[in-house]
């Protein structure tokens, strides 16, 4: 429980304070990055648990395409100023990033070395627990079972059930998307084509497009800038 | 934290709590990996309403881009109206089915298409056991599609004059009801929350679809930033209570929370605030309605009548559903906290309302003040409050549409003109119209023989039965604080200043307004509901009263198992289990002034329990 | 010409029985107004003249029927006649039943009365559609409350009166009249919110209604009154929720400041009716929804009652006398004359309440003729300011004299009607409180110091310029107030039809009260039941409800004493 407790809290924290950056950093491309981080540590959040296809898929869908489709257009749209690449605003953070970089692989490498499997940081110890009937809470001294001790009884099963295990999270996850979750299911492809109706009709100009003149309505001072830009946005 | 929550999940496993077909069961062991997994089985028929609303929608979105400009421009509201009523259509069988007679009128159902696996009448759950078709989410279905089509009669009008044309708004009010009657029958929380995203974001864009009023856009973002913040409260709630329970499926839950107790405790209670706060936002409770003024104001009337309507009555009902039905077992636990959101409304929302200069802000408060009234009849968690609930549903949908629907013509071209100034000598101007909006404002405070009395007096009475009558008085009394800012709008539109002795001049035509005919209809529609509902509610009250809301599971139709939200269960004299009366419900809290045991009530009922002893031996097992 | 017919009515009315009762005369006699609502609708609106002919047929229809009821009421018999029954709410048990005993009788003739003639009294200066639309509809309301048995359907009449008088000031009155109609409207139905909550306390405890019924709930007055279900403590709450509500209406001391701003803003035909026959739903209701329903919490808070009554008569004549406004001191007196009904009521005696009801009647009369006559004088100088009315005696002879009529008879002058109520009050009010009954007396010496002072002020002396101009009362004027006159005279000479008629019921109810609050046995019961008829009438509501409860009484033998029956 040790490790997984501590990726937990790494994670949560990088979530957190990417969440942050993406609300107050003042550049629109900090803002993105601070969303890549926050996806990617939620991402690591989901194999924590278990369930490596989320995370995969978090990792390929949000980090992968969203983000990198916001990021297309915020180029597009033009940022302020230009990036200068020459020099450098924290003094070695290029050298630094390369060594970080490298750390966080050879860690990632060297678990495998010496848990084994690497059960330990994928979670799998906990939400094995509960799946596989009849491993012991226990162990012998009255210890909570530890990872060792579950890998070795998922080891002493039949093969076909080991593989059962390892293939649980799409599987289930497939099974329950067509049959706890099918209505949900559906009921997700009508929200996304509400979305897209509302992109169409937010994007759209009207024939006569100037902003209405505005009334004397005491009760509405602060009416914001939207209208004199003449951007629509949604 | 996910550590506790992970130790959790796994505690609730092993305390027996067996997840039944939960995210975590046990089949696929079993189940051969390449084999077909068993696909729920789909009543179509209990579903039509649902996808006639949705396949309307896309398919007048189809037609209008095959048509592009051609179409006439009557064509869509008549499309919209038409599919609304023909959802309404597809109800009444399934109507009849829940509630177990044969056929209405002329029309027969009988072997008309019901599957074999729910042959028995009664209510029942389709698709997996995520969605619920009883009563209560059938009475609310056609509430919605009511909106629907008073909203289409007004917002044709509107967007002709205000130069919007198009098919989109028509196709997002469809799709929005499709969302509103999704988390009417929710049986699941996931699914609930994907039926309130639905109908949120639809309505989102609906606020901000006048493109050139900056009112309407701010209204819009307003509303999208509140509402995905109150998202995520929803569905943090939602991940709490799965923590707790090990599931998201609302019947799994009930039968859960019956069995045992969870040992996280604080789990599934922080989960009951974040579902509270989360249906908060969404009915505009205080203190989380600070966005309804605004967003009120500055959407288009038309949609403000729809957000007044169906929106609320979709967040009504899916609270009901979850809390009422599903988290009955611990109404004594967030009972608490719907009584201080409906005080809190009540008062807030009435008080607020009468320094307002402005009829739709006015009217925003009015409506806070409302679902206090309605939280009123929640609190009380019983049949009763479920049928209240229903009924103020029903009569505040057309006294709300109305009375937003006389302030969209009002607002004349620009939809800005609603401060009372502009209210002023209507009465002289427009007599019909001005006439229309007194009945909707008399009926919102509460007038006899109108609909708005009889919804209140059924909320004050299942607030009476459940033993909180303080909270019934609170409720009138801001009742009478709220008819202060109705009579300002009647005493604008009357009584103003310069009205006195020189109203037999003829007005100024200029000053009239024109009332396009879809709009006409959509004032006659309310007029005569509020009215006729409120000299002659018989038929209406026996109505929501028949509309139980009732958690089933899949396959089994016996209503008798899943006994209605709220219900206890008491031992009698054999030792059986058997659903408590709503007579010999124990009395619960000593603000009940019939709650002197030696007095009280429950004697009269049953005189032989009369011996200490006896008593004992039927005390009503609240809480295994 | 109505006096003559009340007078044959009266003669006959004891040969009438229950003959016409297979007829629904009293959901008619509602409905005709609210025909004429519809058909004042029909009426272009610049035809106010025929609008107001229409809501005169219509009032006048209702008003008939108010006396064929009247007509046929069977003298005696204590029970409600002319009961009429229909399932309105199944589920809630909620009918709607009406019927009308001693009590309520005279206060519904009276609304047939006073209606016609304020249709007829007074012209709206705008919009006379929707004036006689509303004053039609106001007549509708009010006829409603006096028959209503269903608690459910009396507080629907209640509550629809408060909107026709509302438009009635607040768009054809005078001055402040939005301020004034505002403040009526929030303080009437603040004490109604109270009473509706109330009404379904009690609904839901008494637990009246079968089996096919929401928690056997029933709003059928008489189940409730049958009922024994509801605890002492309980029926407290719940009478205080009414009482409250009567407060307001009536209104009683601490509640009166929403009158005197109402009445002096309000148009003519508003002030009569809103003095003759709305502030009697307060009393009526104390009365049938007070007494009747609680008799334990009536007795416990009936000092109270008295002694708040007794402020209101000494307060309302010592601020009268202040006033200079000619309507506002008819308001203030209104508070003192309401003052009186309210403390012969809860006298609990049978003559304080006979007096009582005796009191609403006549004052509905007298006060109805003094707004007529100050809405003629408004006709003619534009004004209720006592400083600049002078010497009208000489001028308006015709005008002076009547109103001298009618000002003694409000006085309490002995041969006229306002007498009669007021001294029935005292005597029973003395056998009860005898020192209330001493300060209640000093009342009629306030009232006569306010009304003569005023009237010396303003019809004595020379009449200057403005008064000079001023022409008597017209031939149609005069007729308007013969029928009034009429009454004063008729119900000060000869009150006995009118008491007869009265008195069954109200010892009825005094029966009642005796039979439900062991104990305790009203001071004049020895008076009372020699003069109730003997047959042992007055059971209809109160039947079965020994047996029902049998049960209970023995094994709550400790509480009983407080609550039960007294078998």
């Amino acid at each position: 429980m040790g490790v997984q407790i501590v990726v937990f809290a790494v994670c949560a924290i990088v979530a957190l304070l990417g969440a942050l950056g993406v609300v107050f950093a003042r550049n629109p491309v900090h803002s993105a990055l601070g969303l890549v981080a926050t996806l990617f540590a939620i991402a690591v959040l989901f194999v924590n648990q278990n369930a490596q296809f989320l995370g995969v898929v978090q990792v390929i869908v949000y980090t992968g395409a969203i983000v990198v489709l916001i990021l297309f257009v915020i180029m597009l749209l033009g940022v302020d100023t230009d990036e200068d690449l020459d020099t450098e605003p924290l003094l070695g953070q290029r050298w630094a990033a390369v060594i970080v970089a490298l750390l966080l692989i050879g860690g990632i490498a060297g678990i495998f070395f010496v848990e084994g499997r690497g059960e330990a940081v994928t979670g799998q110890v906990a939400a094995l627990a509960p799946i596989v009937p009849g491993i012991p809470s226990t162990d012998a001294q009255g210890n909570p079972t530890t990872a060792a001790g579950v890998d070795t009884f998922v080891r002493a099963l039949p093969a076909e059930q080991q593989q059962a295990i390892g293939e649980q999270n799409i599987t289930q996850i497939g099974e329950h998307l067509f049959t706890d979750y099918v209505f949900a299911f559906m009921i997700t492809a009508a929200l996304l084509t509400i979305a897209v109706i509302g992109a169409v009709l937010m994007a759209r100009r009207p024939k006569r497009y100037e902003p209405m003149p505005e009334l004397e309505d005491t009760s509405y001072e602060d009416v914001d800038e939207l209208s004199t830009t003449g951007e629509v946005t949604g | 934290m996910s550590a506790g929550i992970l130790a959790t999940m796994a505690s609730v496993a092993q305390t027996g709590i067996e997840p039944i077909s939960g995210p975590i069961g046990i089949e696929p062991i079993s189940a051969p990996v390449d084999g077909a997994v068993p696909t729920p089985e789909i009543t179509w028929a209990a579903l039509l309403p649902l996808i006639i609303l949705g396949l309307g929608g896309l398919l007048l979105l189809t037609l209008s881009s095959l048509l592009k400009r051609k179409a006439p421009r009557a064509l869509y509201p008549i499309w919209t109206i038409a599919t609304a009523v023909l959802a309404v259509a597809s109800v009444v069988p399934v109507w009849a089915k829940v509630q177990g007679f044969n056929s209405i009128l002329w029309w027969d159902f009988r072997d008309l298409w019901w599957q074999p696996a729910t042959t028995a009448p009664g209510p029942f759950s389709t698709l997996g056991g995520a969605y619920g078709v009883d009563g209560f989410s059938l009475f609310v279905t056609v509430l919605i599609c009511c909106a629907v089509i008073l909203t289409t009669l007004l917002i044709s009008g509107y967007l002709q004059r205000e130069e919007l044309d198009g098919p989109e708004p028509y196709a997002l009010l469809l799709l929005a009801a499709t969302g509103g009657v999704v988390m009417a029958g929710a049986n699941d929380l996931i699914v609930l929350f994907l039926g309130l995203e639905t109908i949120s974001i639809a309505v989102y864009v609906l606020a901000a679809s006048h493109l050139r009023r900056a009112q309407s856009q701010e209204a819009g973002l307003k509303y999208f930033i509140l509402g995905g913040f109150s998202s995520a409260f929803f569905l943090y709630g939602i991940a709490m209570v799965y923590g707790a329970t090990g599931t998201t499926n609302l019947v799994l839950i009930k039968s859960s929370l019956a069995e045992s107790i969870p040992r996280h405790d604080l789990l599934l209670l922080v989960g009951f605030a974040m579902l509270l706060v989360g249906f908060g936002f969404k009915v505009a409770a205080v203190p989380f309605h600070s966005w309804s003024p605004d967003v009120y104001d500055g959407a288009p009337s038309p949609v403000v009548a729809f957000m007044a309507s169906a929106v609320k009555v979709a967040g009504f009902a899916a609270l009901v559903r979850v809390f009422v039905a599903g988290f009955g077992q611990y109404a004594a636990d967030w009972q608490p906290l719907i009584y201080a959101l409906a005080v809190l409304s009540l008062v807030v929302g009435s008080s607020l309302a009468i320094v307002q200069t402005n009829v739709k802000r006015t009217l925003a408060y009015s409506s806070i003040s409302h679902a206090g009234f309605i939280l009123i009849a929640v609190e009380a968690a019983s049949e009763t409050g479920t049928a209240a609930v229903l009924f103020y549903a029903a009569a505040y949908t057309f006294m709300v549409a109305g009375s937003f629907g006389v302030a969209t013509l009002v607002g004349r071209a620009g939809d800005g003109r609603h401060s009372l100034d502009d209210y002023k000598g209507l009465g002289r101007t427009n007599p019909v119209l001005a006439g229309t909006l007194t009945i909707f404002l008399l009926a919102q405070a509460g007038v006899p023989f109108t609909v708005g009395f009889v919804a209140k007096f059924y909320a004050v009475i299942a607030a009476v039965q459940a033993g909180s009558a303080a909270l019934g008085v609170v409720a009138m009394l801001s009742a009478v604080i709220a008819a202060f800012l109705y009579l300002r709008i009647i005493v604008a539109m009357y009584m103003a200043e310069g009205d006195d002795g020189g109203s037999d001049a003829p007005a100024d035509p200029a000053d009239h307004i024109h009332v396009p005919r879809p709009a006409a209809a959509a004032l006659a529609i309310c007029v005569l509901v509020t009215i006729g509902f409120g000299l002659f509610p018989g038929w209406l009250t026996d109505m929501a009263a028949d509309s139980t809301v009732v958690l089933v599971e899949q396959g089994s139709t016996d209503a008798s198992t899943a006994l209605p939200g709220g219900q206890t269960l008491i031992v009698d004299d054999e030792g059986n289990l058997v659903p408590a009366g709503d007579g010999a419900v124990a009395p619960t809290e000593a603000s009940d002034p019939s709650a002197d045991p030696a007095t009280g009530d429950g004697a009269v009922e049953a005189p032989q329990v009369q011996d200490p002893a006896a008593a004992e031996g039927t005390a009503s097992v609240e809480r295994p | 010409m109505i006096a003559a017919v009340l007078h044959t009515v009266l003669a006959s009315g004891d040969a009438a029985g229950h003959a016409a009762s297979s007829f629904p005369i009293l959901p008619v006699t509602i409905l005709l107004p609210v025909l004429g609502v519809f058909a004042i609708l029909a009426v272009p609106s610049e035809r106010g003249d025929l609008a107001r002919l229409v809501a005169l047929i219509a009032t006048s229809a209702a008003g008939v029927m108010t006396f064929v009821v009247l007509a046929q009421f069977a003298t005696g018999d204590a029970g409600f006649q002319f009961v009429s029954e229909a399932t309105w709410i199944a589920a809630l048990d909620i009918k709607f039943i009406v019927g009308v005993d001693g009590i309520s009788l005279f206060l519904f003739v009276l609304t047939g009365l006073l209606f016609p003639i304020s249709v007829l009294a007074a012209k709206p200066d705008h919009d006379p559609k929707g004036y006689y639309a509303w004053l039609t509809l106001l007549m509708a309301g009010c006829l409603g409350v006096f028959v209503a048995l269903d608690l459910f359907l009396f507080f629907m009449f209640f509550e629809i009166t408060l909107i026709p008088l509302y438009m009635l000031i607040g768009k054809w009155g005078h001055g402040r009249r939005v301020y004034a109609a505002t403040k009526f409207f929030i303080f009437t139905m603040g004490g109604s919110a109270l009473m509706l909550v109330s009404i379904i306390a009690l609904a839901y405890l008494a637990k009246a209604g079968d089996a096919s019924t929401i928690a056997n709930i029933s709003f059928d007055l008489q189940k409730v009154v049958a009922s024994d279900a509801v605890s002492q403590g309980a029926a407290r709450w719940i009478f205080a929720g009414f009482a409250i509500a009567f407060m307001v209406k009536t209104p009683v001391f601490p509640f009166h400041t929403w009158l005197p701003d109402a009445h002096t803003e309000a148009p003519t035909a508003g002030s009569v009716d809103l003095a003759g026959i709305l502030l009697k739903l307060g009393t009526y209701g104390f009365l049938r929804y007070g007494l009747y329903l609680f008799p334990e919490a009536s007795i416990t808070f009936a000092p109270v009652m008295v002694v708040l009554g007794t402020i209101g008569i000494v307060y309302g004549g010592i601020v009268a006398a202040m006033q200079r406004n000619l309507k506002r001191l008819v308001a203030y007196s209104s508070v003192a004359h309401m003052g009186f009904a309210v403390v012969g009521l809860f006298a609990l005696t049978s003559e304080g309440l006979t007096g009582s009801v005796l009191q609403m009647v006549n004052h509905g009369i007298t006060t109805g003729a003094l707004f007529i006559l100050l809405g003629f004088l408004y006709k003619r100088r534009h004004t209720y300011e006592i400083d600049q009315l002078k010497g009208m005696q000489k001028v308006a002879p015709v005008f002076a004299g009547v109103f001298t009529v009618v000002m003694l008879a409000s006085i309490g002058l002995p041969g006229l009607n306002g007498f009669v109520g007021e001294f029935l009050v005292l005597v029973g009010t003395y056998l009860a409180y005898p020192a209330v009954a001493i300060v209640a007396g000093f009342g009629v010496i306030i009232a006569a110091l306010y009304l003569l002072w005023a009237y010396q002020r303003t019809f004595h002396g020379e009449p200057d310029d403005a008064t000079k101009a001023m022409p008597d009362l017209r031939g149609s004027e005069k007729l308007i107030m013969v029928p009034l006159i009429g009454l004063i005279v008729f119900l000060g000479i000869y009150p006995k039809p009118v008491i007869e008629r009265i008195e069954p019921s109200i010892d009825r109810v005094i029966e009642h009260v005796e039979a439900e609050v062991p104990g305790w046995s009203s001071p004049t019961s020895e008076r009372g039941s020699q003069l109730a008829p003997v047959e042992g009438h007055g059971h209809d509501g109160e039947g079965g409800e020994g047996a029902t409860h049998a049960a209970d009484t023995e094994d709550h033998s400790s509480e009983g004493e407080s609550q039960e029956t007294g078998e």
